[in-house]
């Protein structure tokens, strides 16, 4: 057990760890991850395998490599806590008790005689430090006076700070990868749909697009209310980089997009002989409606939003954008179909119709509506509060550890036939030139000072 | 006037900085670094002018495209240089680092990268953007000049090992201690920018604080690296030599986490 411990506290082991995640990620970016294996067979052949069964393919998932993170918060737990119980007592119980030749031994040290008691030198030496924001410990003994004066003491914690951070963060990802959820809910307008795993349910009041004025999206919102038993509790207007949060789940912007499969539809018939003759019907996708001429029902089998050909010279839709909307339009007259064909939104005279029987009759594709419903991303994860106080603390030590540095000054005051003489050593974790002129400083105005 | 003019009269005083700088170097003469050091604040400045112009132009962060990020970067990179000359008056890394600079502008200028404002989509539209991007940068152009100082400290090393000292006042020990402090100051800054503020930022715009995005992947890389370097050099004492080849594969990985992953690999980032 003790050699164990003895494994995990090791620098080395932190460097060593350190090489080896570096090296791991980095071949996790040069692998594609998470993708089928037909991609991975034609990619990488007969290695595909291995890969795969290496867990090469969903590395940053892979028991290796979360066994590696987890090795390495053990080294980082360990070896934080092995070099703070003794800085603790460093800095909670310090000796009080200097041994002259070690005072001058330190590379920034001053030493002179003054004629002063020792009670006011003590004083004197307490103002001056004091006022350098100095926090001075006392310590009489056997005629002398020990004092130890110290500031910033927080930055010696900088690095296990940093580590503490460090720790949070990765136990809110393990928080994460185990409890987290997330799915995508679609919702049109008007629509209330029950949350995954919530007491409460989500309402659609109002979702726009928004665009540039070149025509690229600025911006989705989406108006959902959040629905207790019911009862709205809550309204917010979700867009993308601004999310709804409640009760721990969070809803996102995340697509949008029609309802194509139920379109409500507008057909005009005009007829080529007279001009004046217009006809408009309404009517859902498979629904027959008899026209008033000619004893005439149409119906409509398709509605495509984004009409195109495919290789096979099949019917299909681009994309679920309405850029070339067209619907298959059947017409029947006494129980017999007369005549059938697509017909175009946006080009009228483009339609291919095959008839039966000769009418006087052209039909126009005027209008197509959907609901629109909305791609919201819902998620709960509650292992990201541990990952912001980690980030809050990892600053704080960063900041701590690289600015922030602890300085102390070591005295002996002793009395040497009615003169005070005064020992003084001074130690600085880093930035030592700033530190040195600082002591010097002090020394100087203690010489100069009555 | 507008923004181009501006970037332009930027680009060459940059050009006149370095040219000076080298005067400096080849002729020993401290005035032309003096001059060097003047005509670069110049730049700033007027850099700073082209950016701000930008901004309002477009109406969004002057860092949404690789040519605004690369234009950024060139003007985080002299504003890190300008604070760093400041206050450790290392005249010699001046003409390299203006080297480095008149680099990322020339790319920034090239053909290759299309300059019209472009409307942000609709991920990009949040004050996230400036505080990931501009720290970050920032964070990355003390890196480069860490880079710098260390591959002067390799050249000033071997030189001082066979004798050849030139006297110039910046000695391999000096450098060995810049190049730390640079890393001292970049660290915290990259920290925060690139992966606390990006972590935020994804939270809020994919609802997922990590996704393992080669992006993100590359900058915790990045981080992994100069971890190593901050542990090997204050833990077990390295200096010198070996800090210097951390510090350069640490700057190496920062360079392909902005530029490689998005041209080598597909990547959510991919804003360009």
């Amino acid at each position: 057990m003790k050699s164990l411990i003895r494994f995990f506290s090791s620098v080395k082991l932190a460097i060593v760890l350190i090489i080896i995640i570096t090296l791991a990620s980095i071949l996790g970016t040069l692998i594609p991850q998470q993708r089928s294996i037909a991609e991975y067979t034609a990619r990488y052949g007969q290695f595909s395998n291995i890969l795969i069964r290496l867990e090469m393919t969903n590395l940053y998932h892979s028991l290796w490599y979360i066994g590696l993170l987890f090795f390495f918060s053990l080294n980082i737990l360990i070896c934080t806590l092995n070099r703070l119980s003794p800085k603790l007592r460093r800095v909670l119980r310090p000796k009080l008790e200097f041994e002259k030749k070690n005072l001058l031994a330190v590379k920034i040290n001053n030493r002179f005689k003054k004629s002063w008691s020792m009670d006011s030198s003590e004083e004197g030496v307490k103002k001056e430090l004091s006022s350098r924001h100095y926090r001075i410990k006392v310590n009489k003994k056997d005629g002398k006076t020990y004092l130890l004066a110290r500031k910033k003491t927080l930055g010696l914690f900088g690095s296990d700070i940093v580590h503490l951070g460090l720790l949070a963060i990765l136990l809110g990802a393990i928080f994460s990868g185990i409890s987290s959820f997330r799915t995508n809910i679609n919702i049109s307008e008007g629509q209330i749909v029950p949350v995954l795993n919530a007491d409460f349910k989500l309402k659609l009041n109002k979702f726009e697009t928004e665009y540039w004025p070149n025509g690229s999206v600025k911006d989705w919102k989406s108006t959902l209310s959040v629905l207790e038993n019911d009862n709205p509790i809550l309204t917010k207007t979700v867009e993308v980089n601004h999310p709804l949060s409640y009760k721990g789940f969070v809803f996102y912007q995340s697509s949008y997009g029609w309802d194509w499969e139920n379109p409500t539809l507008e057909i005009r018939a005009i007829k080529n002989t007279d001009p004046s003759f217009t006809e408009i019907m309404k009517l859902r996708l498979g629904e027959k409606i008899k026209m008033e001429e000619g004893n005439i029902e149409i119906s409509v089998l398709h509605f495509v939003p984004d009409f195109i050909l495919n290789e096979k010279n099949e019917v299909a839709t681009r994309s679920l954008e309405p850029n070339n909307p067209a619907v298959f339009l059947e017409g029947w007259q006494d129980g017999e179909k007369i005549f059938s064909g697509w017909i175009f939104a946006k080009y009228p005279d483009f339609a291919r119709m095959h008839s039966n029987v000769e009418t006087d009759l052209k039909f126009e594709l005027k209008g197509y509506e959907a609901a629109q419903y909305s791609g919201i991303q819902m998620s709960k994860d509650p292992g990201v509060n541990y990952i912001w106080a980690g980030c809050v603390i990892l600053m704080l030590g960063l900041c701590l550890a690289f600015f922030w540095f602890s300085r102390e000054i070591k005295i002996i005051l002793e009395d040497d036939q009615g003169k005070a003489e005064i020992i003084a050593s001074g130690l600085a974790a880093k930035s030592k030139e700033a530190f040195q002129s600082e002591f010097e400083g002090i020394f100087t105005s203690l010489r100069r000072s009555k | 006037m507008n923004e181009s003019t501006l970037i332009l009269i930027t680009f060459i005083l940059y050009i006149l900085a370095a040219f000076f700088y080298f005067i400096f170097l080849f002729a020993k003469r401290e005035k032309s670094a003096n001059t060097g050091f003047r005509i670069a604040c110049l730049g700033l400045l007027i850099h700073t002018l082209a950016l701000i112009w930008r901004t309002i132009e477009s109406g969004h962060a002057p860092f949404t495209n690789m040519y605004e990020s690369l234009s950024f970067l060139a003007w985080a990179s002299i504003l890190a240089y300008v604070i760093i000359e400041g206050k450790y008056k290392i005249r010699k890394a001046g003409p390299y680092f203006m080297l480095i600079v008149i680099g990322i502008m020339a790319l920034a200028s090239s053909p290759l990268m299309p300059k019209e404002a472009t409307p942000l989509v609709p991920a990009l539209q949040s004050y996230w953007l400036w505080l990931h991007v501009s720290v970050t940068l920032l964070g990355e152009a003390f890196f480069a000049f860490a880079f710098i100082t260390s591959i002067l400290y390799l050249i000033a090393d071997s030189r001082e090992k066979k004798g050849i000292d030139k006297g110039s006042g910046l000695t391999s020990e000096k450098l060995d201690s810049i190049s730390y402090r640079c890393v001292a100051v970049g660290f915290p800054l990259f920290t925060l920018g690139g992966l606390v503020f990006g972590m935020v930022w994804a939270y809020k715009a994919w609802g997922t604080y990590w996704s393992w995005d080669p992006k993100e992947t590359w900058s915790l890389i990045t981080w992994f690296v100069f971890a190593l370097y901050l542990h090997t050099r204050i833990v077990l004492g390295w200096k010198g030599r070996r800090s210097a080849y951390i510090v350069i594969l640490g700057f190496l990985a920062a360079l392909f986490t902005y530029f490689g992953v998005n041209y080598l690999l597909a990547s959510l980032h991919s804003y360009t």
